[in-house]
């Protein structure tokens, strides 16, 4: 064997370790997202039982509850932001990230549920958006209506936001979907119960919301 | 995968296995000896040829360098050839032509090629003739470097180790850089007769290349690649003197490097697409013929295709995070956010690309501290970071434009 067919297979065979090390690393650090979303969802479906359960066990006094549910809203939108992250990585056809979606989904319903119960034992008026996209190639503006919701949300802690994946396939998702009557025009906002279709600015999205909603205060919460 | 990734990780495979190639064949044996010290058992008669064309500013100093060389001046002669400077560079040829060691001579304009061959017919009494440009400086000791790694009979030509001459601009500091990168390049590939370039600072060959092989031509203005490839298609061998330091001054602004690196790529296509495209998959020279030719032509092509992709890739980034930041107050998007590791921006091509990064700079590093380079390589380093991936593409995707569309090369 010539010394240069030498230095080539020898080449090849430091850059097949050397590029599958890599690809192991990115594996691992990916999986290990993956785990740390799971773990935080973990988490919060432990919350949300507990939640679920302080509020049926405090029957007589459920606004007991009402502060439990404001960190749980916290928690639900950095899950949010991390599985979104994760998705961009990944794609959206990932297993692991569309089962993680589901868990997000049901945990988000779950949490609109308690804090409607919440707001109807405790005669409070909490700004619920229930924001719905596609991935499907059919929103041209989802990532700014994804965008003003985060600066919003941001600004305005007293509002909860709950983003759906309109085409995810989950059971109880579809359900909102249909007793909510949502249209597949996206994107698609449910502001305290009214409707709101597409997106233009952000003053537009504004005027969508009860009057004294967008304050700084956390009041409602 | 976006179509930039598509393309980008089978030139990042292949980006890896260069540069692991080049590590391996830095610590093979033929590599290793050739960057041991040579001692010179002689000092045969060995002629500099010095072709100039409106090198008025730079020529003295040339020649003064040459002078200076630590070589017998009974076995070294140089020759100016002036070729139809329309400045004061023949008032400079003329001052040197009473030195009993030069021949000064004057003839009409009628490119580099020529002045080269005419010094060639006043050089027949060398045993080596070498070519010095006229903007380029060597080294005391480079030419007995040079001589030494004639050692090896079938040697016909070796090459210097070339670097920029005081580096003071954004685009010479790049280039002194990447210069120390190419120093290494022709070290190890030398070892294994992978050259495809004698280049005009210092390049030497043995006489009988011309007798035998003929005299150097027009070769679309880049003499020094055809004649290379001319010695490679014979079956002989180029060498390198890593230690032979000659300092050549780069082109100082954007346009004109340009200008240079169009006439070499252009030079480098043309010669090898035209005249010599058997070496492509020569048989009695596999390392040249399936290996650097090859991948010379797929990183032109590459490069290209990867600059395209990536900048369109680029510029849609950049409208989506343009009209994204219109939606909300510019404060929320600069606005703090707290570090976490989970957001950490590492993907396979980050990785692999730091891989190739690193390692091209290690290169660097061994290149400029082998040969002996002066000057600082870290501050020039930025600078190559900074500019080099989006000047190359430029020259590449003007030269191949020229090339399809048969347009002329000018010199300057």
């Amino acid at each position: 064997m010539s010394l240069f067919t030498r230095n080539l297979l020898i080449a090849l065979g430091i850059s097949i370790v050397l590029v599958g090390t890599v690809a192991l690393a990115i594996t691992y650090l990916n999986n290990t997202r993956l785990e740390n979303i799971s773990t935080i969802a973990d988490q919060i479906a432990i919350d949300t039982l507990s939640l679920d359960t302080q509020f049926s066990l405090l029957e007589t006094a459920p606004c007991e509850s009402a502060t439990s549910s404001a960190t749980l809203i916290s928690s639900l939108t950095d899950l949010g932001n991390r599985l979104a992250y994760t998705e961009n990585q990944l794609g959206s056809d990932n297993s692991q990230v569309v089962r993680l979606k589901q868990q997000y989904s049901l945990l988000e319903i779950r949490d609109y549920l308690i804090t409607k119960q919440l707001a109807a034992a405790c005669k409070t008026k909490p700004v619920t958006v229930l924001y719905f996209y596609s991935n499907a190639g059919d929103c041209s503006d989802c990532d700014k209506a994804g965008y003003a919701l985060s600066y919003l949300r941001k600004t305005y802690p007293s509002i909860r936001v709950y983003s759906f994946d309109y085409n995810l396939d989950l059971g109880a998702l579809k359900t909102l979907i249909g007793i909510s009557k949502v249209k597949d025009t996206f994107p698609a906002f449910i502001i305290n119960g009214t409707h709101y279709y597409g997106f233009t600015t952000l003053e537009d999205l504004e005027k969508q919301f009860p009057k004294g909603a967008l304050s700084t205060t956390t009041q409602n919460k | 995968m976006s179509s930039a990734e598509v393309i980008a990780y089978p030139l990042l495979f292949l980006a890896v296995f260069f540069e692991s190639f080049l590590l391996v064949t830095f610590l093979s044996r033929p590599a290793r000896e050739s960057r041991g010290i040579r001692s010179l058992q002689a000092t045969p008669r060995v002629a500099i040829i010095v072709p100039c064309w409106n090198e008025e500013t730079t020529l003295a100093g040339t020649v003064e360098s040459l002078l200076a060389l630590d070589y017998p001046a009974t076995q070294l002669s140089l020759i100016l050839v002036n070729d139809g400077s329309t400045d004061a560079t023949p008032t400079v040829v003329d001052r040197y032509a009473s030195h009993p060691q030069i021949t000064a001579l004057h003839k009409e304009n009628g490119g580099k090629y020529t002045a080269m061959n005419l010094g060639l017919a006043h050089a027949h009494d060398a045993e080596f003739v070498g070519f010095l440009d006229a903007d380029s400086y060597v080294a005391p000791d480079a030419l007995k470097e040079i001589i030494a790694a004639f050692s090896v009979p079938d040697v016909m030509a070796v090459t210097a180790s070339m670097s920029i001459h005081e580096p003071r601009t954004f685009i010479q500091r790049m280039q002194y850089a990447e210069y120390t990168f190419a120093i290494m390049l022709r070290h190890i590939l030398s070892s294994l007769n992978g050259l495809y370039v004698t280049p005009g600072p210092f390049s030497f060959y043995r006489r009988e290349v011309f007798t035998k092989l003929g005299l150097f031509k027009h070769a679309y203005l880049a003499e020094d690649m055809e004649m290379a490839m001319r010695i490679q298609r014979a079956g002989h061998q180029i060498g390198n003197a890593m230690r032979a330091r000659v300092y050549t001054k780069g082109p100082p602004t954007f346009p004109k490097l340009i200008k240079q690196r169009v006439r070499w790529t252009t030079g480098f296509l043309r010669n090898l697409l035209f005249e010599y495209r058997d070496l492509i998959g020569a048989r009695h020279n596999r390392v040249l013929g399936s290996f650097v030719l090859p991948l010379a032509i797929v990183a032109i092509g590459g490069g290209i295709l990867l600059f395209v992709v990536s900048g369109i890739d680029l510029i849609q980034q950049g409208w989506h995070a343009y009209t994204l930041a219109q939606v909300a107050p510019l404060s929320y998007a600069f606005a703090w956010r707290p570090f976490s590791w989970f957001y950490l921006p590492i993907t396979m091509i980050i990785l692999l690309g730091s891989v190739v990064i690193t390692t091209t700079l290690t290169w660097m590093y061994l290149g400029k501290n082998l040969s002996r380079t002066p000057g600082r390589l870290v501050p020039n380093v930025v600078f190559y970071l900074a500019l080099y991936w989006f000047v190359a593409p430029i020259w590449l995707i003007r030269s191949l434009s020229d090339v399809a569309r048969g347009v002329a090369t000018p010199w300057r």
